[in-house]
């Protein structure tokens, strides 16, 4: 019966009955909770039915007597056919309240059975789901912005129509082991405004946040990747690592601007213009900003245009002047002028070209000649050692064998002291040697160690990515799991009720069994019983003629036979005796179970209680007949 | 130019320059309301001008304290050392939003891009359809001018888009 009543309960908490943790046997159930039970049971199946019950019982007497009543009522209307009345609810029962439940559990609508109508699957309920969102959003009205509530909030949102705008924010980093400067601590304690008030709407608000933690986020991981790849490999401090990186992107840059800015001397006069985008963007460079420090180069180019704008500049106003006096002459005078001055201008230009062209050969010649320049003073130089070398042996010859000695001595005492010197030097250089050698060994030895480490740090790394990703894919399961399992508890309380049945179905299988070989045996006995009977009816029928044919002719015999009938009859009693001894018992047990069920049915207190509510309904009654007789 | 900015207290000109910053590094300039009873337009406009340009000059070149302080002699020397002050407490700052400037040099650069994905249930002809379409927009800053391109995209033609953008990415890795 356990398992009954904890079906029931599920099944009354699934409705919306407050069954509380420790009941669970439907004999803790008290009349408040059967009334609420039997009440929400009724409004799930027949709502209309259910509407003017109440859930809970009032505290007046006769009240909850009508209560009681119109439950029942109520219960039959549903279809019950069992025995129903307000004592049901009101002095409770367990096998009647049992059956009750069980009934109206079983009325319920079954939702779980349309669910499971319907395909399954995770993209089917996804779009099951999306197109029941979209249904719903569709059913909702369009309101003007004013009137709206909460619940257009979703779909007919201005923000929801924000497109994603990014604006630099500013703030403090805390970084180990870099000092401040005083001014940025005054800043950032007194200026600094919170990341949330920076920015003038709301609504860039967040994406500018987002987007500043994934550019930290990607630069942070950018670099620990590329320092596991080459930086360790490099073996140098992520510090040195860095300023040499540096560097080598620095001279990459200026080597590109160079080539870049290379060609432009010939593409100042605008002919041969440079295809590439960085050289027109020097060019702009160029133009706009001519006082700029860098551009030192260009000069050359802005000098010339300057002189021809500002030549023309002054030739503007002067016509002007002219202009006044006459208008007739005036234009045949500017077109006079014009004509000059576009010749002059041409001349100009065709001499500046002519110059320039002067120019270079000149600048060629000139390192010509300066080459040449070069060579013949090198020559000179060689020249005046020779002479001077000649010079002194000239002075030498006079004394010639003399000197010869001299000399001869003086690459003996040089030879003699080369010698010592290499002797001293091989003393040097033995330890030397040594040292290096040694040196170099544990060189080597410090090279290998720490090549095994760096292996040992990369593979080291490798697991840690590769344990993060395994975890980070198992919390993934872990958590589809969850919410399987979520999705899932009714059908696990049905498998094991199943299963439960399935073993009750079993045991009862076996008990039948055993029935039957009980009856068996019962039926065994009695044939035994019966062939028993019948010979000993036949053989008293045998000795009785034996015994009666020799009683007519021997007094004896005659006793024996008188004995032998007062046997037979008192046997006969006996094993009536024995029957009546077993249907008494059989009655006893029969009783038995009686006072057993009726002690069940809490006779003595439920009539205590129906006497003491009766009690009280008198007494409401005279008090209320009180009241009359006073109103 | 320092003698006007003189006319507002030494606090007054560490908060003005420190807007001054936070227009310089893309945040909201100072408001010239807030100062329209002090200077007039032309001298509101400059003044602005003097010092970004100082704020920009001084870290883009990396001019010492003193040279600093040289350009800012006509002022007072609490005016000079407020401007000094906050010069030194954001240079960081500065020196980032000059370093993105050029950074961005070229002709059209990516300012933003936002997406949204979207599934098409169904057409006009197809009851069914169940297509994720990607649509994506870029905000790419032209010669100074902001310029919004929007497209869909199914999902092979986000894949096409991807490989490209990846193709790029390993060329910039080549030249580092």
């Amino acid at each position: 019966m356990e398992e009954v009543d904890k079906i029931l309960i599920h099944a009354l908490k699934q409705v919306g009955t407050e069954v509380g943790e420790d009941v669970d046997r439907l004999n803790q159930f008290t009349s408040e909770l059967i009334v609420e039970a039997v009440v929400r049971c009724i409004r799930v199946i027949d709502p209309a039915l259910g509407e003017g019950l109440p859930t809970s019982l009032p505290p007046g007497m006769s009240a909850r007597f009508r209560v009681g009543m119109s439950l029942a009522q109520a219960c039959q209307d549903v279809g019950y056919k069992g025995e129903i009345g307000y004592q049901t609810f009101l002095y409770s029962n367990e096998p009647e309240i049992r059956s009750l439940l069980m009934y109206l559990v079983e009325k319920m609508p079954r939702e779980s059975s349309e669910a499971s109508d319907q395909p399954t699957g995770k993209s089917a309920v996804l779009h099951r789901a999306i197109a029941a969102a979209i249904s719903g959003q569709l059913a909702v009205s369009w309101v003007p912005l004013n009137c709206r509530l909460p619940l257009h909030c979703e779909t007919q949102n201005k923000a929801a129509s924000h497109s994603f705008h990014v604006r630099p924010l500013s703030s403090p980093h805390c970084t180990n082991g870099q000092k401040y400067l005083k001014e940025v601590k005054d800043y950032q304690r007194d200026f600094l405004l919170p990341v949330t008030a920076q920015l003038p709407s709301q609504t860039s608000m967040v994406s500018s946040i987002l987007e500043q933690h994934t550019a930290d986020l990607s630069t942070a991981q950018e670099w620990d990747t590329e320092w596991k790849s080459q930086g360790l490999l490099s073996r140098l401090t992520p510090q040195e690592y860095r300023s040499r990186k540096l560097t080598r992107l620095r001279k990459r840059i200026e080597e590109q601007l160079r080539s870049a800015a290379a060609p432009s001397p010939e593409s100042v006069f605008g002919v041969p213009r440079s295809t590439s985008e960085l050289s027109d963007l020097l060019h702009t460079f160029r133009g706009s900003t001519p006082s700029d420090l860098i551009l030192t180069k260009g000069s050359h180019f802005t000098h010339t245009q300057k002189f021809t704008f500002t030549q023309e500049a002054a030739a503007v106003p002067s016509p002007v002047h002219t202009g006044r006096q006459s208008e007739g002459d005036a234009q045949l005078r500017q077109q006079e002028e014009l004509a000059a001055l576009q010749q002059q201008f041409h001349q100009l230009c065709s001499d500046v070209d002519l110059m320039v062209a002067d120019m270079k050969h000149m600048s060629v010649t000139n390192a010509q000649v300066f080459d040449e320049l070069k060579q013949r003073e090198m020559e000179n130089t060689k020249n005046e050692e020779k002479t001077q070398v000649k010079k002194k042996t000239i002075d030498l010859l006079p004394d010639a064998d003399n000197n010869l000695q001299k000399l001869q001595s003086q690459v003996e005492a040089s030879a003699n002291r080369v010698v010592n010197l290499a002797s001293q030097w091989e003393k040097h250089r033995a330890p030397l040697i040594e040292e290096h050698r040694r040196l170099k060994e544990i060189c080597s030895t410090k090279d290998l160690e720490s090549s095994t480490k760096l292996s040992e740090i990369k593979s080291l790394h490798d697991k840690i990515r590769a344990a993060t990703a395994e975890a980070k894919k198992k919390e993934e399961s872990y958590k589809q799991l969850v919410t399987e399992l979520e999705s899932l508890p009714q059908d696990v309380s049905r498998s094991a009720y199943t299963q439960r049945i399935l073993e009750i179905v079993g045991n009862i299988k076996k008990q039948k069994e055993e029935i039957t070989k009980i009856l068996s045996d019962t039926k065994e006995l009695q044939k035994e019983i019966n062939s028993l009977t019948g010979k000993l009816d036949r053989t008293f029928a045998v000795t009785d003629e034996l015994v009666f044919k020799d009683a007519k002719k021997d007094e004896s015999v005659r006793k024996s036979y008188k004995y032998l009938a007062a046997l037979h009859e008192n046997c006969n009693q006996l094993i009536q005796t024995i029957e009546d001894t077993g249907t008494i018992l059989r009655e006893i047990r029969d009783l038995e179970e009686q006072i057993e069920t009726e002690n069940c049915n809490k006779t003595v207190t439920n009539l205590e209680r129906i006497m003491d509510d009766y009690k009280a309904i008198r007494q409401e009654n005279s008090a209320l007949a009180a009241k009359v007789r006073e109103g | 130019m320092m003698e006007i900015l003189s006319r507002i207290s030494a606090t007054d000109c560490v908060k003005l320059c420190h807007r001054v910053v936070d227009g310089l590094c893309g945040r909201e300039p100072p408001c010239r309301s807030d100062y329209s009873t002090t200077w007039s337009l032309e001298e509101w406009l400059q003044l602005l001008d003097f010092l970004t340009s100082l704020f920009r000059l001084a870290v883009g070149n990396a001019i010492p304290d003193e040279e600093v302080l040289a350009k800012l002699s006509d002022a007072d020397h609490s005016h000079a050392d407020a401007v000094l002050s906050v010069l030194r407490g954001r240079w960081e700052e500065i020196r980032r939003a000059l370093l993105d400037r050029t950074s961005s040099i070229s002709s059209a650069t990516l300012q933003d891009f936002d997406w949204q994905l979207k599934l098409a249930l169904s057409s006009d002809k197809i009851s069914s359809l169940n297509t994720p379409l990607l649509s994506l927009c870029l905000d790419v800053r032209e010669n100074g001018a902001l310029r919004p391109i929007t497209m869909e995209l199914n999902r092979e033609e986000v894949s096409t888009l991807i490989s490209s953008l990846e193709a790029a990415n390993k060329v910039v890795l080549q030249l580092k």
